[in-house]
């Protein structure tokens, strides 16, 4: 049974052999002739201004995670589409119906709570910030926002 | 349309739609974003709305016990994704009576703490529905839904306190580890499906009992899923997680993890162990699980009592103690592979009394400690006894009751964990428990003896109780169920009894 | 009446529900809403609860059976609710009931606690009106006493130590009370730790009552009782056998024949334990005297009265046990006259009021345990009953005396100091009549209280002896030698004369002489420092009213109190007076314990002698009291030649003693000091030392490396997660050859039955003699193997897993031939499985956390 793996095993080492062959024989063939802009990281040409580690907004996850919640949608009613006209001849459409429904009204649900926490909008004011509305966009990078200042920190017990 | 089939799922669908109903009621309250200038949070409303709808879910769970899901037509149709028999509905009821009265906490607790945000409430709404569906689960896709529908909410609920940097490394924490079991449990689910060709728990074990399969992969399936498990019931070695969390979470969420994740965990451990693999040569003393959950018991109860008897926080030693009842439980798993149905009632015992004495503990340390006075150290506690003698008794009651001194419920947890584990044979396993709930003691009673025979240097913070009709109600509830179950334990134990699955 | 009686019929008497709920009503009201209320509301709501559960108790008292009925053990019983069940040893279901049964031991009982405890509850209502905690006192008493009801009243044990823990956690409250000062706190701390040691006793007692007897009913063990009578085998332990053992191990630790003793002497002495816990008797006393710390009507209700007599109701209430074991009687009795002796000694010479009547406790404890020791529970009972009056009059005279002294000096320990007082005669009389009367009685003056007990005691030590029960499997029982009652007798005189000397030493050093509190209040060091310990030589005569207010007597909440129960201690010998046969309450206690004293005869040596015996217990009072009113009434000068004119034959026993006090000074001091000392480090080293910090060292120590990998790094979590994963995982990819092996059907059939342990995907090959050789693995898990008595054989078993590893384990089953059986080490003459022989299993590989499933 074992031997049933051994073309995966196979596949594994072609492909390992492949990228470790083809990095050695670059390192090899090419010419060796380092300066200061080659050293650079590439930054689509234009001078690097900092170093990549800072926060990104939270604002592209919240909507990654909203797009997903849709995408997941499609996924699911889609095929139900396609299958629907089969279930309404086998006498249980309405079943099928009500159940997408419910799926679909759930998502709504979601999609108006966010939509009322203000969380589909770009640009959201925080209250009690004192530094009001700010436009945070993605390139500039942005102070975090101390939620010290908001939120009484918890007292720190003994250890 | 089934009616007898939405009845016997009422328990979870009212504290769905409870849940999406105080979404929106918190997504539309005025009180959003309006941090420092409001009269009253969302907390006053949303905590008696979350604690309705889960005391609702409760007594649903128990009419339906009472009518009988199996007289129920239809109950049985959701099987075998949800299996609504009496074990579920036990463990429903704890889990709503567990979350509601870590929501009526909640109430008291968010507005002083100034945390006072809505979310609290669905999240923990939408947790215990996670709970509930894997209380319910009877097929490894239900459960590992229920299992991320239960922990998505209470990652999120451990980092409640955003502004606090051990708020939020609790959760990331809590996260990034429950990722990583819930990852093993769903190999685990894999592997055995791939070795038998179900996904559910009872035909798992029928290809199991009829042999003739890879016995390496099943192996190594039991291996994963047992460990996937161990993580959410924080046994040693998969607890390290639970100092952390439970510290940096907000007081109620952690007394909702330690009651409610760990009630659900354990039924569902139950049932995978009982129903997928407890066939004789899985559930053998001499190379199946019950060798493992043994050990298990003996290291957590072990490690985490003496951790805990170490420890300056009171909230981290409740969570060391919570790890330490964990071990105490899984004795009484142990014995389920000998004497089937004592086994389960010791447990589903236990977890009631635990419940109740374990979130009367937490919400007794809430009480405690007001808006920058929050009581965290045994110092903090001097002298309550003298200053708030009622706060003190309650505190008392509850620890008392983990302690398992008589007539406590936890008292007769211990006592029916032990007979179980005497009757099985597991003399070792029983006086290894005796002499952890010795060890257990010296803690709960430093408490009391800070409490009633010290008082706070000069100068030294000392805590301030506060106010709150809601922990306080939360309390009432707590200690009269903590001492009826100590004066009545054989009613509640028939009903364990009642609620054993079937071998 | 007799509608009462048909209300609350003997088998449903719930009028017990009122006796026990009242005070648990007021400790409740007190302890929530008892700063709201105020003191006034404390004061009702305490006083109504106590004084109601008193009414109540005492209806109960009068609808006991009488005559015949009580003879034949009649009782009240009320069943409350059914508490929960345990599995006894032949998997019986052993119901534990929420139920109380009423004779006439704690009927009486009842009475003493309820009707002490309230007069107790009125003094301090008085004595503790200045203090703060005035609610949360009241709220602890009223638990207290709700708690003694539970412990006298339960019809079994497991109730019984409800109550017990109970009492201790308010006496441990109460003792701490004023928890500000850590001196308290630590002797709350002590009473605590001591208490545990007793508790563990009563625990152990409990399991072996609930394995031998199948049951925790008074009643039902009173019964089966006689199934104790079982030898049990204590050393070797377990399987423990020159087979398991290193032979030079073997021969120094296994004696050639195992030791047995009876069943009923290990219950015996495990119960005994638990009493001499509560009961503050040698080695574990030490805890009493430091509780006198808790105020006062605490020492008079919980300290003296009460909770610590607990422990000879418990001797009397399990009389049926300890009636069959002669050893463990003697060991109650031993244990008692040393304790009256050893505390009768300390008492001589301490300075502190309250401590002279602690260890005057301590020592009357040990007289009520030479009384039921000797088999004379009644006469043991009955001087817990006179106990409680005069020593409960004693401890709150001292707290009155106490609350004069704090008109003069407001510190707890100057306030105490007899060497302050002298005189209070003339400020307190009605604190000095009540207390005079209690030290007359607790010297044993007839024909007051204390008299009657004490020398019913003394006689019973005398004349008793206890008949050997029956001999069972040639064990012979312990036979009670003639001289032992006549020793503890004596060391009973001895104690009773040292009684009646610091009793009055105190009384004297107190109400008589000259008041000493004048000289603390202006610039008061300590006048007394480097003189000897009774200052008395050089006080100054001159008995002139100093400065500032003068000490008073208490207000009328106290002094009821104290001429009630003084009156009590006057009296209340008449209702056990059998020198002159007025016996009511004899009469009352004979159907409890008549069948617990078939086995207690009156030596023949003894018959007759009652009055002749009766002399040294008279001369031991009058020796006592005259020693100490010579030595610290007289002897100030004047009339110490008029009395030695006025009482020759007085003054030469006197003069004795007097030899005794000088020998005192030059040896017994210094030994006293030294055993002190000793004490002082014993509790320091091994209470404080080894008991608490030692094994708090060993478990933190533990916690600080188990911590150490708690780092806080989730890289570190994950590790630890997966190393439990590969230590799962290991454990299920190895094979495990794990047997078991039946011998039931040895008898019958010769043959054991050895089975290995199932696992997922295992195959099993099974070699050894009789057995068809294969080298093939098969699904076969059990085997039969026919043995001979004799027969030595092994089995090699074989296991394959899925992965095909092999995991092998050899088992020698082994029969002892019929003769050879008899003595072999190990083997329990109780263990009537295998008659013929026993499975010897070597060689077994079983984990120990295994061990228990293969027996």
């Amino acid at each position: 049974m074992l031997m049933a793996y051994a073309s995966v095993a196979a596949f594994f080492l072609v492909a390992i052999g492949f990228i470790l062959g083809s990095l050695l024989f670059g390192k090899v063939i090419r010419p060796n002739n380092m300066y200061a802009e080659k050293l650079e990281t590439y930054e689509c040409g234009e001078a690097p201004v900092g170093p990549a580690w800072f926060n990104f907004n939270p604002r592209f996850y919240i909507i990654a995670l909203i797009y997903i919640v849709f995408d997941v949608e499609i996924a699911f009613v889609y095929p139900v589409a396609t299958v629907f006209r089969r279930w309404v001849d086998a006498g249980r459409g309405m079943f099928a119906l009500v159940e997408i429904f419910l799926f679909v009204v759930i998502l709504m649900l979601g999609l108006v709570y966010v939509w009322v926490k203000g969380d589909l909008e770009w640009i959201r004011s925080i209250k009690g910030d004192p530094r009001g509305v700010q436009n945070v966009s993605s390139r500039t990078r942005p102070e975090i926002i101390k939620e010290h200042d908001l939120e009484e920190a918890m007292p720190q017990g003994a250890e | 349309m089934k009616t007898g089939l939405y009845l016997s799922i009422s328990p979870l669908l009212v504290v769905a739609l409870g849940g999406a109903l105080l979404m929106l009621a918190e997504a539309f309250s005025h009180h959003r974003e309006e941090h420092e200038s409001r009269s009253a949070g969302p907390s006053s409303e949303l905590a008696l709305g979350t604690a309705i709808t889960l005391f609702t879910g409760a007594i649903f769970a128990a009419a339906v016990w009472f009518v009988g899901p199996e007289k129920l037509d239809g109950s049985q149709d959701l099987a075998p994704w949800l299996i609504i028999d009496r074990f579920t509905l036990f463990f429903a009821f704890t889990i709503c009576v567990g979350g509601g009265l870590a929501s009526l906490l909640a109430g008291g607790y968010l507005p002083e703490h100034r945390i006072d945000r809505g979310e609290f409430y669905p999240l923990l709404t939408f947790s215990s529905v996670g709970a509930i569906i894997l209380a319910a689960a009877g097929d490894v896709l239900t459960l590992f839904l229920g299992l991320e529908i239960m922990s998505l909410g209470v990652y999120a609920l451990t980092g409640f306190r955003r502004g606090s940097a051990r708020s939020t490394e609790a959760s990331m924490k809590y996260f990034l580890l429950g990722s990583f079991a819930a990852a093993l449990l769903l190999y685990g689910a894999a592997l055995i499906y791939g070795a038998t060709g179900h996904t559910d728990l009872a035909g798992i074990r029928a290809a199991l009992v009829a042999g003739n399969l890879n016995y390496g992969l099943v192996l190594i399936a039991v291996t994963l899923m047992i460990v996937g498990l161990a993580f959410k019931i924080s046994a040693v070695p998969f607890h390290m997680w639970t100092p952390d969390a439970y510290e940096g979470a907000p007081t109620p969420a952690t007394s909702f993890m330690a009651v409610v994740v760990k009630s659900a965990a354990f039924a569902t451990m139950l049932r995978v162990l009982l129903v997928a693999f407890g066939q004789p040569e899985l559930s053998s003393w001499g190379a199946g699980w019950p060798p493992i959950i043994a050990t298990l018991a003996v290291l957590t109860m072990t490690v985490a009592n003496l951790i805990a008897g170490r420890q300056e926080s009171v909230k981290r030693m409740l969570a060391y103690s919570s790890i330490a009842h964990a071990g105490y439980i899984l004795v009484g798993v142990t014995t389920t592979m000998r004497l089937h149905e004592d086994g389960q009632a010791s447990v589903m015992f236990y977890l009631l009394a635990y419940t109740v004495s374990t979130i009367g503990a937490f919400g007794a340390l809430i009480l405690c400690g007001s808006r920058g006075a929050e009581a965290v150290s045994y110092e903090d506690l001097s002298g309550l006894g003298k200053r708030h003698p009622a706060v003190a008794l309650v505190f008392s009651l509850f620890l008392l009751s983990l302690a398992g001194v008589p007539p406590t419920a936890g008292f007769f947890g211990k006592l029916y964990i032990v007979k179980g584990a005497i009757g099985a044979g597991l003399y070792p396993l029983s006086v290894i428990l005796l002499l952890n709930s010795v060890l257990g003691a010296y803690y709960y009673l430093r408490v009391l003896v800070f409490m009633y025979m010290r008082e706070p240097a000069p100068g030294a913070p000392f805590a301030r109780p506060m106010k709150s009709g809601y922990v306080t109600s939360a309390l009432v509830l707590a200690a009269v169920a903590v001492v009826a179950l100590g004066l009545f334990p054989t009613t509640s134990l028939e009903v364990a009894v009642r609620a054993a699955l079937a071998p | 009446m007799e509608a009462l009686k048909s209300q609350f019929p003997a088998a449903n008497f719930s009028l017990l529900a009122v006796v026990l709920l009242l005070p648990l009503l007021g400790a409740f009201v007190n302890g929530i809403f008892g700063k709201r209320l105020g003191k006034q509301g404390v004061r009702l709501m305490a006083l109504s609860a106590i004084g109601g559960s008193f009414l109540a108790s005492l209806l109960t008292f009068l609808m006991l059976p009488r005559g015949e009925a009580a003879e034949e053990g009649g009782h009240l019983a009320w069943n409350a609710w059914h508490w929960f069940t345990i599995t006894g040893k032949m998997q019986q279901a052993i119901p534990i009931d929420v139920s109380f049964a009423i004779d006439g031991l704690n009927a009486t009982m009842m009475l003493v606690v309820t009707g002490v405890g309230f007069l107790i509850h009125l003094y301090s209502s008085e004595y503790m009106w200045k203090d703060e905690g005035y609610h949360r006192f009241f709220a602890y008493l009223n638990l207290f006493c709700f708690s003694m009801l539970v412990l006298i009243m339960a019809d079994n044990l497991a109730l019984l130590f409800v109550g017990w823990e109970g009492v201790g956690m308010c006496s441990y409250l109460l003792i701490g009370f004023w928890f500000g000062e850590t001196k308290n706190a630590s002797a709350g701390r002590k009473a605590f730790i001591v208490n545990r040691i007793g508790d563990f006793g009563l625990l152990v007692a409990m399991s072996m009552l609930v394995y031998y007897l199948g049951t925790l009913r008074f009643s039902s063990i009173d019964l089966a009782a006689t199934n104790l009578s079982v030898p049990v085998k204590i050393w070797p332990i377990g399987n423990l056998s020159a087979d398991t053992l290193p032979s030079f191990v073997a021969a120094v630790i296994l004696p050639k024949e195992p030791v047995m003793v009876y069943a009923s002497t290990l219950v015996g002495l495990a119960l005994f334990l638990g009493c001499a816990g509560k009961s503050a008797q040698l080695p574990l006393y030490i805890w009493l005297p430091d509780a006198m710390a808790g105020p006062t009507p605490v020492s008079a209700l919980i300290h003296a009265a009460t909770m610590v007599t607990a422990g000879v109701y418990l001797v009397a209430r399990m009389g049926a046990v300890f009636i069959l074991s002669p050893a463990a009687m003697a060991t109650v009795a031993v244990v008692g006259a040393a304790t009256a002796l050893f505390a009768a000694s300390i008492g001589l010479f301490q300075h502190d009021l309250k401590k002279v009547l602690a260890y005057s406790t301590v020592s009357q404890l040990g007289f009520m345990f030479i009384g039921v020791g000797m088999g004379a529970f009644a006469s043991g009972f009955f001087h817990v009953f006179t106990h409680a009056f005069f020593k409960a009059c004693l401890f709150l005279g001292a707290g009155s005396v106490i609350h004069a002294m704090h008109v003069r000096i407001h510190d707890t320990d100057k306030s105490q100091d007899m060497r302050n007082m002298g005189g209070l005669r003339k400020y307190l009389p009605i604190t000095h009549a009540t207390f005079l009367i209690s030290c007359l009685s607790i010297a044993g003056v007839p024909p007051l209280a204390g008299f009657w007990s004490k020398d019913e005691i003394l006689w019973k030590a005398f004349s008793n002896e206890i008949a050997a029960p029956r001999t069972v499997n040639g064990l012979v029982p312990w036979a009670w030698p003639t001289w032992l009652g006549v020793a503890i007798y004596w060391v009973g005189i001895v104690a009773a004369t040292m009684t009646a000397f610091y009793m009055f030493r105190a009384y004297f050093l107190t109400f008589h002489g000259d008041f000493k509190g004048w000289t603390i209040v202006r610039g008061w060091t300590d006048p007394h420092a480097g003189h000897g310990h009774d200052d008395h030589h050089d006080a100054p005569h001159d008995d002139v009213k100093g400065d500032g207010p003068e000490p008073h007597e208490s207000p009328l909440a106290m002094t009821i109190p104290l001429m009630v129960l003084a009156a009590f201690a006057l009296l209340a010998g008449f209702l056990n007076a059998e020198l002159i046969h007025v016996a009511p309450l004899g009469h009352l206690l004979e159907g409890v314990f008549k069948a617990d004293e078939v086995a207690v005869h009156e030596r023949a040596a003894a018959h007759g002698k009652e009055m002749m015996m009766l002399v040294p217990g008279i001369l031991a009072f009058v020796a006592g009291i005259g020693a100490a009113a010579y030595v610290y009434l007289q002897n100030k000068g004047a009339q110490e030649t008029a009395f030695a004119k006025s009482f020759p034959r007085l003054y030469k026993l006197i003069y004795d003693k007097w030899r005794i006090d000088e020998l005192y000074e030059a040896t017994v001091i210094g030994m006293v000091d030294a055993l002190a000392d000793i004490f002082q480090m014993a509790d320091t080293w091994i209470v404080d030392g080894i008991l608490a910090k030692l094994s708090a060292a060993i478990v933190g120590a533990a916690g600080t490396v188990l911590r150490a990998f708690q780092t806080g790094k989730v890289q570190a979590y994950s590790a630890s997660m997966v190393i439990g994963l590969a230590g799962v995982g290991w454990f299920l990819v190895r094979p495990h050859a794990v047997t078991s092996i039946d011998d039931t059907k040895l008898k019958q059939t010769g043959e054991v039955v050895v089975s290995a342990a199932p696992g997922f995907g295992y195959s099993y090959n099974w070699a050894g003699p009789g057995l068809a050789p294969t080298s093939d693995f098969s699904a076969t898990r059990e085997i039969t193997i026919p043995l001979q008595p004799g027969d030595k054989k092994d089995v090699v078993l074989q296991v394959k897993n899925a992965f095909n590893g092999v995991d092998t384990q050899t088992i020698t089953v082994a029969r002892p031939g019929k003769k050879a059986a008899a003595p072999t080490p190990g083997a329990n003459p109780m263990d009537d499985l295998a008659p013929g022989g026993k499975v010897v299993i070597p060689g077994d590989k079983i984990p120990d956390l295994l061990r228990g499933l293969h027996q």
